[in-house]
């Protein structure tokens, strides 16, 4: 067991962040940051809110600012930051709710705008649509298909602080995905969105802050960057 | 378990973040290299007012301190060009997946190795014999 001095940023009703609680835990050398949460809740302080629900990285809840980084609680073991004072904070560029508990209403606010859903034209096919193993689909999107809209990346984005109307590289990331789909018909519709002055792709300015925090390693420059290129040419995306 | 050790401390987290180092300094050469451009044209306007006005502007860059700001500048030149390849690079889909060797190689390796031939005989002839 090794002792670590967790400081967490604590919030008044309103959200605001008013002070910083210090508290002194004890973890053994493989317990993770919501193991801290967790024994710092039960022993010291049961008003501490934050947020988990899987435990393992899948469902992406736990986000937060570990650190003056935005990581995954759960999947951040203590002994990796390899430090003895750990700071916690919510997730940047989104509002508190309380303590290290954060709205994603301006993320899904931002996902919605690109059309997430499938807007395909055989919507009463009764057969499962194919999408060959040769396509492009199939072969240059794996990774980036693991999103958890755990809203890291949107924290961690420079540009996303300084421009509200910025769509954020998951949403970015989605929209790819959905021009990329082969069964997907909404092309046009995304490529307006995606192309906004304000809000668009343009607004990247390759800081790779997104591909550096995502906990699933997608790389999101790479998709922002791809998209820059293929919306110079109108082919880009023709569906194949 | 991986060990922890400091090197894979710093390999996982703070390597990372070598684009946002990179975006701050090409900002930040970029706005220096803006307010010496405005210095420049200044001084240069200077030869509208006659040859006198402009030898007299010219003379407050001759002393110890302008000599070394002029070695600075230089040294801004480089890695704001250098990191401004590094970024066209990316933007034409090179070296994307290496960027973060690419910033430590080109940007700050390079920058730094050019820098350094540039500015040694530039202080030796400029600073040290003036």
């Amino acid at each position: 067991m090794k002792s670590y001095q967790v400081k967490i940023a604590r919030s008044s009703a309103d959200g605001g962040i008013t002070r910083i609680g210090t508290f002194q835990v004890a973890l053994e050398e493989r317990m993770t940051v919501l193991d801290a949460l967790f024994n710092i809740q039960r022993t010291q302080d049961d008003s501490l809110s934050f947020r988990c629900a899987c435990r393992v990285g899948m469902c992406g809840t736990c986000a937060m600012y570990i650190n003056s980084v935005p990581r995954l609680a759960c999947k951040t073991q203590v002994s990796q930051l390899d430090t003895e004072t750990v700071t916690i904070a919510p997730l940047p560029n989104l509002p508190v709710i309380k303590d290290l508990v954060v709205s994603l209403e301006p993320f899904f606010k931002q996902w919605k705008k690109i059309k997430p859903a499938l807007h395909s034209p055989n919507r009463d096919a009764t057969e499962p649509a194919k999408i060959p193993a040769t396509s492009r689909y199939a072969r240059e999107t794996p990774q980036k298909r693991d999103c958890i809209t755990c809203g890291i990346c949107y924290g961690a984005c420079g540009i996303k602080s300084t421009n509200e109307e910025y769509l954020g590289p998951a949403a970015i990331n989605k929209a790819f995905l959905r021009l990329m789909d082969p069964r997907d018909t909404a092309t046009e519709e995304r490529l307006d969105v995606l192309n906004e002055e304000r809000g668009g792709v343009w607004r990247c300015h390759t800081q790779f802050n997104c591909t550096a925090a995502c906990p699933k390693k997608i790389d999101l420059t790479d998709t922002i960057m791809r998209l820059k290129r293929s919306m110079l040419f109108p082919s880009g995306f023709k569906k194949a | 378990m991986r060990p922890t050790t400091t090197t894979n401390v710093v390999r996982k987290y703070s390597w990372q973040f070598s684009g946002m180092v990179a975006h701050i300094i090409q900002r930040v050469t970029g706005v220096l290299l803006l307010i010496y451009l405005f210095l420049h044209v200044h001084t240069i306007g200077e030869l509208s007012q006659g040859q006198a006005a402009f030898d007299q502007a010219l003379l407050m860059f001759k002393n110890p301190l302008f000599r070394l700001l002029e070695i600075g500048l230089l040294g801004l030149v480089i890695l704001h060009a250098l990191n401004g390849i590094r970024l066209t690079l990316i933007d034409l889909g090179l070296g994307h997946k290496r960027q973060q060797q690419l910033f430590w190689a080109l940007s700050i390796g390079v920058a730094g190795l050019i820098f350094l031939i540039a500015a040694i005989p530039l202080f030796i002839a400029s600073v040290l014999r003036s």
